[in-house]
């Protein structure tokens, strides 16, 4: 059975939709079929992270309408066999669909593919409820913010409440110099206030809002970046390899932040 | 309400059964009393149990009780009420037999078949098996009908009165209602009796309960214990990092500075308002006095 994960947060801006690009494009690189469907309606986003914009002709709300067949609104990335995009319309808005028709177009796209990302809208109203109908996994993504946590704790809930017991936890933009200053919450503090198992940690990289722009994940860089070995590694936890997490704050315990926290103190 | 940390409130009428509420609205054209700020507070903190889905134990049946569409002050949705079943079946304690039959209370709530039906598969994995369907609503009844419950269909007033006889019980409060689930934020957790949550409360959840409130794990939302107006109900937190503390119509804010380490506290009433002692020797060293409406170190 195909794996359907809906990647989450309650709160926009913390990352969901690069994440899904760039775990997307990691997961095919480890050879899988992955489908990544972009269940943000009204607001289209996950074809120009993955440098697909002017190849989108069909969109989900077509192939539910019946205008056109699914394999025609799924669009093939040609650098990434095995990666394909269903795209979100812009025209229309998140009430134009109910869940029961996204679960069962996502069901349809499972039938042909290992792995199904769905990039769920920020909020918790109909956008959330419709994009969570078919998975039966979850992936939460928080920043170590006090609001980012407190959102996703509520998204957890609702998660919970539809019978997706299956969650999983990505901290991202973490700032280990920041975390040593005490100056921001560390993942330690995230994962006491959440309680759900994590699967990556994800450095707040500047390289990252370049990819972006560039359409193209840092994950198909050929220099791999820090960011883009972290999500490798949460693609291969996510195959069930055990893989430790990287220790983003070796670098940064030296004696002079060492001295500087202790007269802080 | 005043700035300082652990000012009480002057308490009042707490009773906000729907009978007490009938009666407010006929003394309603009465001339009013001015509404001071401090009642509002109050309103906030009052509990209406009705507001929330319940699983009630009633003369050896249970009964799974929907909130009444009138008397709430925003309409329970469709979406909501299930949220709190799915979290009513799945965090408390299942105290009853594997295939109970139950009943569904459904007051003046439209249902449609599709929703009844999701409803019983719901039930059924928690072993409970929905028999019967009493509702108010005609289209409810027709719904439950074809998907074959038995129905008992009543004019409105017979409806509330069969509620009052599930609420009757809740006077001397219903059996504890264990919680075995993280509390999460956005939860509300209404209960007519003492609250145990095993597992811990986030900052964004709120627990009301007409007794006490015990938290084996770290209390960081807002715990309402006594909301009926009791003053000797308390909350116990191993690790106290309450939002807003708040017995009877009294509330208290924790210290803005947190403390040096975490030990078992209790919280409770005292003459100058809510205050937080460590737990092991407290109900050694206190004792409650009806008089005053609080407890006194028995020792000073």
């Amino acid at each position: 059975m195909s794996r359907i994960i809906v990647i989450t947060s309650g709160k926009g801006g913390v990352g969901k939709t690069t994440i899904t690009a760039n775990l997307g494009s990691a997961i095919a690189q480890r050879g899988r079929k992955i489908a990544l469907v972009d269940a943000d309606f009204g607001l289209r986003n996950l074809d120009l992270l993955l440098g697909l914009e002017n190849r989108v002709v069909y969109t989900a709300i077509d192939a539910i309408a019946g205008d056109c067949r699914l394999e025609q609104a799924l669009v093939r990335d040609k650098r990434q066999p095995g990666l394909a995009l269903l795209p979100a319309a812009q025209s229309r808005n998140k009430e134009a669909v109910t869940p029961e028709q996204m679960e069962k177009l996502i069901g349809a796209i499972a039938e042909s593919f290992e792995y199904v990302l769905i990039d769920c809208p920020a909020g918790i109203e109909l956008g959330f409820r419709n994009a969570i109908a078919a998975a039966n996994e979850a992936i939460i993504v928080t920043t170590p913010e006090v609001t980012a946590v407190r959102d996703a704790d509520r998204a957890i809930g609702l998660l919970e409440a539809n019978d997706i017991k299956d969650i999983k936890l990505i901290v991202n933009r973490i700032r280990p110099e920041m975390v040593q200053l005490n100056d921001m919450m560390s993942v330690e503090d995230v994962l006491e206030i959440l309680a759900i198992p994590p699967i990556g940690i994800i450095p707040d990289d500047e390289r990252i809002i370049i990819a972006s722009n560039k359409g193209e994940p840092v994950v198909m860089d050929t220099n791999l970046t820090l960011p883009a070995i972290a999500f490798q590694n949460i693609a291969r936890r996510l195959d069930g390899e055990e893989v430790p997490f990287l220790d983003l704050m070796a670098a940064h315990n030296t004696l002079f932040n060492r001295i500087r926290r202790f007269f802080r103190n | 309400m005043s700035d300082d940390s652990d000012s009480p409130i002057s308490p009042k009428d707490t009773d906000l059964d729907e009978l007490s509420l009938e009666t407010e609205a006929e003394r309603a054209p009465d001339p009013p009393k001015s509404p001071s700020p401090a009642k509002k507070e109050g309103d906030i903190a009052l509990v209406n149990p009705r507001s929330q889905v319940r699983l009630v134990k009633h003369k050896g049946k249970l009964h799974l009780i929907f909130p009444t569409t009138q008397k709430l002050p925003v309409k329970a949705h469709w979406t909501e009420i299930w949220e709190q079943l799915k979290h009513r079946l799945n965090a408390g304690e299942q105290f009853w037999q594997p295939g109970t039959p139950i009943e569904l209370i459904a007051a003046d709530q439209l249902l449609d078949t599709r929703q009844l039906q999701t409803i019983a598969e719901a039930l059924a994995k928690a072993n409970l098996d929905l028999q019967r369907v009493k509702t108010s609503r005609r289209q409810t009844a027709v719904a439950a009908a074809t998907a074959g419950y038995s129905v008992d269909q009543q004019t409105h007033a017979m409806a509330v009165d069969l509620q009052q006889v599930a609420d009757s019980s809740a006077e001397n409060w219903s059996p504890p209602m264990y919680i075995k689930s993280t509390v999460r934020s956005g939860s509300e957790v209404q209960h007519p009796g003492t609250i145990v949550v095993l597992g811990d409360t986030n900052p964004g959840s709120t627990l009301i309960a007409a007794g006490d409130i015990l938290i084996l794990g770290r209390l960081r939302g807002i715990a309402h214990a006594g909301s009926q107006g009791n003053y000797t109900c308390q909350i116990l937190a191993l690790q106290m990092e309450a939002t807003q503390l708040r017995i009877g119509e009294a509330i208290a804010r924790p210290p803005e500075s947190p403390p040096e380490g975490y030990y078992p506290e209790i919280a409770y009433m005292t003459p100058s308002g809510i205050r937080l002692a460590r737990a092991v020797n407290f109900f050694k060293t206190h004792s409650f006095v009806i008089n005053l409406e609080s407890w006194v170190d028995s020792f000073s």
